[in-house]
């Protein structure tokens, strides 16, 4: 993770995102080349599918200190490996009601498709849903101190 | 060194003397479980039977303790060079300690002698101890070379009688913690008398000439070793580390690196014989890769190596992992299937 | 005096008996008496004499499928990694199982960890356990020394005391919200048959957590698993968990860090939860092996809530129907998805 900003600095979250290397990951490739502008709170983690992010790797980001997590992949029926992000649907469905039953703010945990040809709607999410998580401030919960 | 005697009013004042310089802590129920916490001194109750469901060793080899510590931002002047960490010495009162509990603090310095992290722990606690009136049926002290009267490890030892307690002042830190009361408390010759006969009672039986720690130091060790019996165990053994966490004399630990924005601290945390990874080798092998050996050497380990390298047994009896584990594996029945082999 | 548990006590040392001799089996697994009365002993009987030992009551209360990999394995004939086994049928197991028990064997089937041929299955309807706990906290830190049981009443006694209470009184947090007390696969059926239950609100305790604010449900979860003592003991009863490295284990990365931090203690419990969504059967066992009485099936409880609303399924009732995270639907809800609001609507969902 970054250093700690400064104190006189405002905080600014910061969110990794999961995209899926067919649809989402290319998505946003595209928001940069149209030249889309969208916050830049997020932290790409380019994956296979979507399919492939575990609840492991989502707490463990939440866990170094991350504000929010974005997991995208492509659009239910669009998967490169055909229902990567079916199965990855129900996993995430039970993860984040999880992740709200036990007290973590719903704003952090987010879920999205995004297609490759989405690069507007991706600079349009990503405003979203740090406006989103700069209303719930900084993550104090999971996150591991020491010292 | 004397005995006092001492009413419930004088043991409140001596509480609230301590807490003035000290920390106190004593067993208390918590989340519905007795666990040890750090406390008021008007908050001490005596515990009324057997001992909390976590053990004293806690603070004296803490889950996790800090050996070292380091910056992990590459700009820092001394970055990644470890220093050891900074502890505060304030002088810590445990109370409420059974016999069993603080026998398990000596027991512990034999493996821990040259260590400097348990050494500067034990320098600054002071255990007052509160002897046993009525065991629990889990209880098996004196077998294990104890006695519910026991005094071991403690530097006062609390005797509940008629009236008050009799404290056995049993250390020169002990003595400093009553030193005002020294000369117009003193027990009288009945009460030391009484003392004794106590004392005597509850040792009736033990004999710790011929107690098992002899007995199994004696017996050829692959005999032990290739017993029928621990495959029975192993049976219903899940392999969960509930009774090496909570049993007071198991001291098995790893240690490792922890870095997190950029900072660094090398922990040394419980860990436990019954865990495969306990003896993973880097090569992948495992020489106890099965359940049957990690048992055994539970039981080996408190029974027979233990013994054979410092005297007595690695167990003081308390009955806590008879109570807690979840499939009942007792190590009274693996004492008696042990002294049995021939 | 003859009790349901009694019959059903000499039942299985019949059955486990017959078929030990007739070496149907290589050895049977069920329960022993334990040394202290709160706690039963999980035990395996490998000739017909030593099925005298066995027993039944309400404290049986460890998942005996949690065991059965590892003992049918223990059984084969010693082999070297990667050679086949060997030709002919492999030793078979007797194994008591009740509801939930059977469900876990259904589920470890699918899993692939066992082999449906190699169990005999003695099925026995669940009374509905004991919660130990529950028995000691009735006891008010007396120390209990004798159980008896009944159909409808405990006896708990001890020095200077001796208290009756009903046995619904005393009965495990998962027994009492339990519809499925019957086996689901069973070879011989041993005892009465339960009259079918109906609970009236099987998820209240989880929807009473839903309703509090974020806040309070994050102070609830701490103050569950502040006295956690990361055991595993929790971990290591469940039939769930047979993986060869558990997460926990993992060094690089490492996932959870190996103390007693209150961020790792956290991380360990959500994540051993969330491993058993749509697997859980919520035998309890998890619950009962805790030494620290943390009440740890609140979560997997909730992921059993949301697997039955989400996806309308109940894992280990029918062989052949797939567990939930196993397979999909194109009509999956995902109202959770955010979608930008210039975007196409997705195929499917809900």
């Amino acid at each position: 993770m970054d250093p700690a900003p400064e104190k006189d600095q405002k905080w600014e979250p910061k969110i990794i995102a999961f995209l899926c290397n067919w649809c989402s990951y290319a998505g946003a490739d595209l928001a940069g080349v149209s030249r889309f502008q969208y916050p830049p709170n997020i932290r790409i983690i380019r994956v296979p599918c979507s399919g492939r992010v575990s609840a492991n790797m989502i707490l463990d980001a939440l866990k170094a200190g991350a504000d929010g997590i974005l997991v995208s992949g492509c659009h239910p029926g669009d998967c490169h490996y055909i229902s990567g992000n079916l199965y990855a649907r129900r996993r995430f469905a039970l993860l984040k009601n999880l992740l709200e039953f036990i007290g973590i703010e719903p704003e952090r945990i987010n879920f999205s498709w995004i297609s490759a040809s989405e690069g507007e709607q991706f600079a349009e999410l990503v405003t979203k849903i740090t406006t989103r998580i700069k209303t719930v401030g900084p993550t104090k919960r999971l996150v591991k101190k020491i010292g | 060194m004397k005995i006092l005697k001492l009413d419930d009013s004088d043991l409140k004042t001596l509480l609230a003397r301590w807490y003035e310089t000290r920390d106190l802590f004593s067993p208390v129920e918590k989340n519905g479980m007795a666990g040890w916490k750090r406390i008021e001194p008007l908050e001490f109750v005596e515990p009324a039977k057997g001992v909390p469901k976590t053990s004293l060793k806690t603070f004296f080899f803490p889950q996790p303790e800090t050996l070292l510590e380091y910056s992990a931002r590459p700009g820092d002047e001394g970055a990644y060079v470890p220093r050891p960490v900074k502890e505060k010495a304030r002088e810590r009162i445990i109370l409420g300690v059974r016999p069993c509990d603080a026998r398990s603090v000596l027991l512990n310095s034999l493996p821990f002698a040259d260590d400097p992290y348990f050494k500067a722990k034990k320098d600054t606690t002071l255990i007052v101890g509160f002897t046993c009136k009525q065991p629990c049926s889990t209880c098996f002290c004196s077998w294990a070379g104890g006695s519910p009267m026991d005094t071991e490890g403690m530097d006062i030892a609390m005797t509940r009688v008629e009236g008050g307690y009799l404290a056995d002042i049993l250390t020169k830190k002990g003595e400093g913690l009553v030193d005002h009361l020294l000369d117009n408390r003193e027990a009288s010759p009945e009460e030391k008398e009484q003392l004794k006969t106590l004392r005597e009672q509850a040792q009736g039986g033990t004999g710790s000439e011929g107690g098992p720690a002899e007995i199994l130091k004696k017996k050829n060790l692959m005999d032990l070793y290739n017993a029928p019996f621990w495959q029975g165990l192993a049976d219903s053994c899940i392999n969960c580390g509930a009774c090496t966490f909570l049993c007071p004399t198991c001291y098995c630990f790893d240690i490792q690196d922890e870095t997190i924005k950029g900072k660094g601290r090398r922990i040394r945390y419980w860990d436990s014989c019954m865990f495969p990874l306990f003896t993973q080798h880097a090569s992948g092998h495992n020489p106890r890769s099965q359940k049957v050996q990690r048992v055994r050497n539970r039981f080996m380990h408190k029974l027979k190596y233990f013994p054979e390298r410092f005297g007595p047994l690695s167990c003081v009896g308390c009955g806590r992992c008879i109570r807690e584990c979840p499939v009942n594996i007792d190590i009274r029945e693996v004492m008696r299937d042990l002294l049995s082999i021939p | 005096m003859e009790t349901l548990f009694s019959q059903a006590t000499e039942a299985i040392k019949r059955e486990a008996r017959a078929l030990l001799e007739s070496g149907e089996v290589a050895a049977f697994l069920g329960f022993a008496k334990g040394s202290i009365p709160t706690v039963t002993r999980p035990f395996v009987a490998r000739s017909p004499e030593e099925t005298d030992k066995l027993i039944w009551n309400g404290l049986c209360v460890m998942n005996l499928a949690n065991y059965l990999p590892g003992l049918l394995k223990s059984l084969e004939p010693a082999r070297r990694p990667g050679e086949p086994p060997p030709e002919g049928p492999l030793p078979k197991v007797g194994v008591i199982a009740t509801g939930c028990w059977s469900r876990n064997m259904v589920i470890q089937i699918q899993e692939n960890q066992l082999i449906r041929e190699r169990l005999v299955i003695l099925g026995i309807d669940s009374p509905g356990m004991i919660d130990r706990r529950k028995l000691e906290s009735l006891a008010g830190g007396k120390e209990i020394q004798a159980i008896e049981e009944a159909e409808k009443k405990v006896v708990i006694s001890g020095k200077g005391f001796r208290l009756e209470t009903a046995r619904q009184e005393v009965l495990r947090d998962n027994c009492l919200t339990c519809t499925h007390p019957s086996p689901v696969i069973l070879d011989k059926k041993i005892g009465p048959t339960m009259p079918e239950r109906h609970v009236h609100e099987p998820f209240a305790r989880i929807e009473e957590i839903e309703r509090m604010d974020a806040d309070s449900r994050w102070a609830w979860f701490q103050k569950e698993i502040e006295c956690c003592i990361r055991c595993y003991a929790c971990r290591n009863a469940c039939p769930l968990c047979y993986c060869p490295t558990c997460f926990v284990d993992d060094s690089h990365p490492q996932w959870v860090g190996k103390s007693v931090d209150p961020v790792d203690t956290a991380i360990f419990h959500i994540l051993r939860a969330y491993h058993c969504a749509g697997r859980c059967t919520d035998c309890g066992a998890c619950e009962s092996a805790c030494p620290m009485g943390i009440k740890m099936r609140l979560f997997t409880r909730k992921l059993q809530k949301d697997c039955l609303e989400l996806f309308a399924s109940e894992p280990g009732l029918d062989i052949n129907s797939p567990l939930p995270l196993t397979t999909y639907g194109p009509e999956d809800p995902e109202r959770f998805i955010i979608n930008g609001s210039k975007q196409q609507g997705t195929q499917g969902g809900k």
